[in-house]
């Protein structure tokens, strides 16, 4: 397959030879959903419906820049999070006069936040922005000494660029009160340096490894010493705890003689790093295995990484490169769903409705946890893997199974109750075998094949041709609806 | 679904290669093309008869491969109903002797220096105080160990003491994979996959030499595979034995673990093997539930890593033909106040692991060995937050039956400034030395030229054949 590139998305599409993995069907919406979006869902179905694909884009980004940047994608959801934007005094003060001064309510309501968004945010692409850019500079939420920041690492850092520029991402992370706790860098001084984020700065936030010595690690530890935290956990540059001298990192020299002007010096050294090429190409590589293939091809990559230098690291052109090739568009299938990218999915296909907030998010929390997933919680600097043979689980698979039938079958209070006749198409099916393929087309886009189509009718145990009146979906609907979830068509993306 | 704007053929488009896509257009919200609809139905009906009769051909023809493929294997052979095979064709030089490997991985980089500490100046525990004088346990919380001159036990081990008594624990220091690399990730895919360039993992290899096994062959407790396991042969992955069953109402299920199996039948991808083996698993993980519970007075702590050993104990109780198992630990990245986390940390592995051993009993003990590592030590000078960064040798420990004595195996240089290796422990044995050990010895891994390949092999001689 040769990956070509085109000056618009329709115009890739157009151009794309329609193959899938099987047994998926090419179904371009529903790519776009389960991609740049956390799967496929009516509203969401009908807003590229009505935008076109290009126009989607556009208001996709509009919208998070605008009226649902930051939390404001759902307002329901966001309401769940009061904590989100308190300074990290305010959140000790709260957990202070709500009796556990120590408490994890901030880190809790981020992760409920997080999973609500997810699932209901119409600002679909920035979630799954939010998700990549939160992975590769990863904090691990309910982590030691971080109860009262983690939040900031999110709101500040994370959702403030996660479509706009890296650079400024990875200026503003280096800056945040959680991550200089996570990695240690609160605590690095020049009499004693630690190196752990001078080390993950190079390894995992921008160059990776095999362009840097260990000389470079040292010295990279060195021109960030003296930020770090005042009292109230807020970012405070210390010029009196910086490392004074010449540094030299890779291909980036700085004479670094002052203390007073240390801050600017490291800085500069984390633009030079944004704007690096290896970045480049580290960043362009791990984004087209999160969004294309888990082997996406190296042209792929190459165009995505020559957007970033030539944008000046910006993070949405390289996401409409993607979408401008054919590559991407043929890739359906592609992509193993992580495990809470089926239980958002889930909830997705479903239609399942946030009832009330503050039981359904408790829910999607301890779901996500029993599948190794909780949004966030990844506890390495590494972020959650996000390639298929990392998540290969009986375990999970089980789990999520279960998961399929108690959102069918309303096991979980929370939810807005679910109706599984309201999967059903605006002509309503006739016969048992009807039912069959409407149910499949709303959970994939297209029909399954025949011998999965059998497989169905024989769970039901009657002929497709029985009329639904008599038809024993009248007592199995419910418990065929989640055996459709089970599928290849669902698990896969 | 409705169909989208754009899904429309394009002028000079080439014909689609999928089947159901041709025969669903034109696509309009809803509707289907009656003619079609009702060539679909008969040709569904007829497909399910034929899947019906060809699960059945499957299911006689499986049963019997299955059988003489295990009939030459010790402790396997027994175990018809719980047989696959393996996916790759395998050119098996060992045999599966029934015994079990377990590993358990410290993820983090756990310091070596304050598990077993060279206590006595001939090991350099002089130098040790003049850099890490705060990391240095004191007299008080270090537990000599009998016949190991000068080495020491941070007593926050003590519940694995007995242990040592007994000749079933065993330690391995300054052992590395590599050369430094400092780097988690790449020490962690090293040590897995037993070289930086390795697309499989060790353990997958060594499975590959075994033969065919069980679906419980090998097991890994936690949500994900590690890299360890990486590659072609069947493995389960549970994250508790408890909720290992067929979720949903008992009325249905038989029906819709049929309909999975054809759902997934010839699927391409991990996916396609994983199915299966779940669905083949559930018989036998629901036996084994109903003999849960600790024996001969084993108390387990709590946590994740208590609640995963209890369940390989039971997996083990149960003869489940499982060979080797994997276990996941994190938290050991101490960069700040390692004196305490550590300390917290090990205490809390220790008892567990202590729990698993006694929980086993004495004889079933002798059928399986344990070994704990980590991706590399730390920085033998504390920093500033008295805690330390990453480092290079680290310690193995080894526990259960098989081994050849308690003891410190391997070399040891005493540590002074001239010795370290960039301020770290220098790497004077060889990870892979002992994981070929075990392997070969314990396992009945043939060659271990397959496992690790393009490696000469020198045994410490901490194991015993058989």
């Amino acid at each position: 397959m040769t990956t070509t590139f085109w000056p618009t998305i329709a115009d890739a599409v157009r151009n794309t030879v329609p193959t899938a993995r099987a047994p998926l069907a090419w179904q371009p919406a529903c790519l776009l959903m389960s991609r740049f979006g956390f799967g496929i869902e009516t509203k969401t179905q009908a807003d590229i419906t009505h935008y076109g694909l290009d126009g989607w884009w556009k208001f996709q980004l509009a919208f998070s820049r605008g009226a649902g940047a930051g939390y404001a994608g759902h307002a329901g959801v966001a309401a769940q999070g009061p904590l989100l934007t308190q300074s990290p005094a305010q959140v000790r003060a709260w957990l202070a006069a709500n009796g556990n001064e120590y408490g994890w309510e901030a880190m809790d309501q981020l992760t409920r936040v997080t999973l609500g968004l997810q699932a209901w945010s119409r600002g679909q692409v920035y979630e799954t922005a939010v998700d990549f850019f939160a992975n590769h500079l990863n904090v691990a939420n309910h982590s030691d000494g971080v109860w009262t920041t983690r939040h900031t690492m999110d709101r500040d850092v994370i959702r403030k660029h996660a479509l706009g520029s890296y650079e400024n991402m990875l200026l503003a992370s280096a800056r945040n009160p959680a991550m200089l706790r996570y990695l240690s860098l609160a605590s690095s001084t020049k009499s004693a340096i630690n190196e752990n984020h001078g080390r993950e700065l190079l390894e995992l936030h921008t160059v990776g490894i095999g362009n840097y010595t260990e000389a470079d690690v040292q010295n990279s530890a060195r021109i960030l010493t003296g930020r770090s935290l005042d009292a109230d956990f807020n970012y405070l540059y210390k010029p009196e705890k910086h490392w004074v001298g010449p540094i030299k990192v890779m291909g980036f020299s700085h004479p670094n003689d002052s203390a007073a002007t240390g801050e600017a010096a490291g800085d500069a050294y984390l633009r030079y790093l944004a704007r690096h090429p290896a970045t480049a190409k580290r960043l362009a590589q791990k984004l087209c295995v999160h969004y294309v293939s888990d082997n996406p091809s190296p042209t792929l990559v190459a165009a995505v990484a020559k957007i970033y230098l030539q944008t000046g690291t910006q993070i949405a052109p390289m996401l409409l490169a993607i979408l401008r090739s054919t590559e991407f568009w043929a890739s359906r299938g592609a992509k193993v769903r992580r495990p809470a990218e089926n239980l958002i999915a889930t909830v997705r296909v479903l239609g399942v409705g946030p009832g009330t907030l503050s039981r359904s998010l408790q829910h999607l929390h301890w779901m996500s946890s029993s599948v190794g997933q909780v949004p966030l919680d990844w506890s390495p600097p590494n972020g959650y893997p996000d390639v298929a043979s990392a998540w290969r689980s009986s375990g999970s698979l089980l789990n999520l199974w279960s998961y399929h039938r108690g959102l069918a079958q309303n096991w979980y209070d929370g939810f807005a109750p679910f109706d599984p006749t309201s999967l059903y198409l605006a002509v309503k099916p006739k016969t048992s075998g009807e039912a069959i393929h409407q149910l499949c087309v709303r959970v994939s886009g297209r029909r399954f094949p025949t011998a999965h189509v059998a497989a169905l009718q024989t769970f039901l145990g009657e002929p497709a041709s029985t009329p639904i009146a008599a038809s024993r979906l009248r007592w199995y609907l419910h418990h065929l609806v989640p055996l459709i979830l089970d599928a290849p068509q669902h698990a896969l993306r | 679904m409705t169909a989208d704007p754009q899904d429309r053929p394009a002028q000079g488009r080439p014909v689609t290669t999928n089947r159901e896509d041709v025969m669903t257009q034109p696509q309009q919200p809803g509707v289907e093309h009656p003619a079609i609809e009702r060539v679909l139905t008969r040709r569904a009906e007829q497909v399910s008869a034929e899947l019906a009769a060809q699960e059945a051909g499957w299911g006689r023809g499986f049963t019997r491969r299955s059988f003489l493929a295990g009939a030459g294997m010790v402790g396997v052979a027994a175990l018809g109903s719980q047989l696959v095979t393996t996916k790759a064709a395998y050119a098996a030089t060992g045999v599966s002797n029934g015994n079990t490997l377990i590993t358990i991985f410290l993820r983090g980089a756990a310091d070596g220096l304050r598990i077993l500490v060279p206590a006595s100046s001939e090991l350099g525990v002089d130098y040790l105080r003049t850099v890490r004088a705060k990391l240095v346990p004191d007299a008080a919380g270090l537990a000599p160990l009998t016949g190991a001159p000068g080495w020491a036990l941070n007593t926050a081990l003590n519940p694995l003491l007995p242990f040592w008594g007994t000749g079933e624990l065993a330690f391995v220091p300054a052992v590395s994979a590599a050369g430094v690399t400092r780097s988690h990730f790449q020490a962690q895919q090293c040590l897995e996959r037993g070289s930086d360039t390795a697309t499989t993992g060790w353990l997958d290899r060594a499975l590959q030499q075994l033969g065919p096994g069980t679906t419980f062959r090998a097991v890994t407790q936690g949500s994900a595979l590690p890299a360890a396991l990486t590659g072609n042969q069947t493995k389960l992955v549970m994250s508790s034995l408890k909720n290992f069953s067929f979720p949903g109402w008992d009325g249905v299920s038989a029906q819709s673990q049929t309909a999975l199996r054809a759902l997934y039948r010839g699927l391409p991808g991990p996916l396609g093997v994983d199915v299966p083996t779940t669905l083949a698993a559930l018989g036998t993980a629901a036996a084994a539930r109903a003999k849960a519970g600790p024996q001969n007075g084993a108390v387990y702590p709590k946590g994740n890593f208590g609640t995963a050993l209890a369940d390989l104990a039971t997996l083990l109780r149960a003869e489940v033909g499982m060979q080797v198992a994997t276990v996941d630990v994190g938290g050991w990245d101490t960069h700040t106040d390692e004196a305490n986390q550590l300390d917290r940390q090990l205490s809390s592995a220790a008892t567990a692991l202590a729990a698993f051993l006694t929980d086993l009993g004495a004889a079933r003990r002798k059928r399986v060995t344990v070994v704990v590592m980590t991706e590399f030590g730390r920085r033998v000078q504390i920093n500033a937050n008295g805690g330390t960064d990453h480092g290079h040798g680290s310690v193995m420990w080894l526990l259960g039956g098989g081994l050849a004595g308690a003891g410190v195996y391997g070399k040891w240089t005493p540590l002074s400034a001239g010795v370290l290796d960039s301020g770290d422990v220098p790497a004077l044995n060889g990870a892979f030395d002992v994981l070929g050990e075990v392997a070969q010895k314990r396992l009945g891994v043939g060659s271990l030229s397959a496992v690790f390949p393009g490696r000469t092999f020198a045994p410490l001689g901490l194991a015993k054949v058989g």
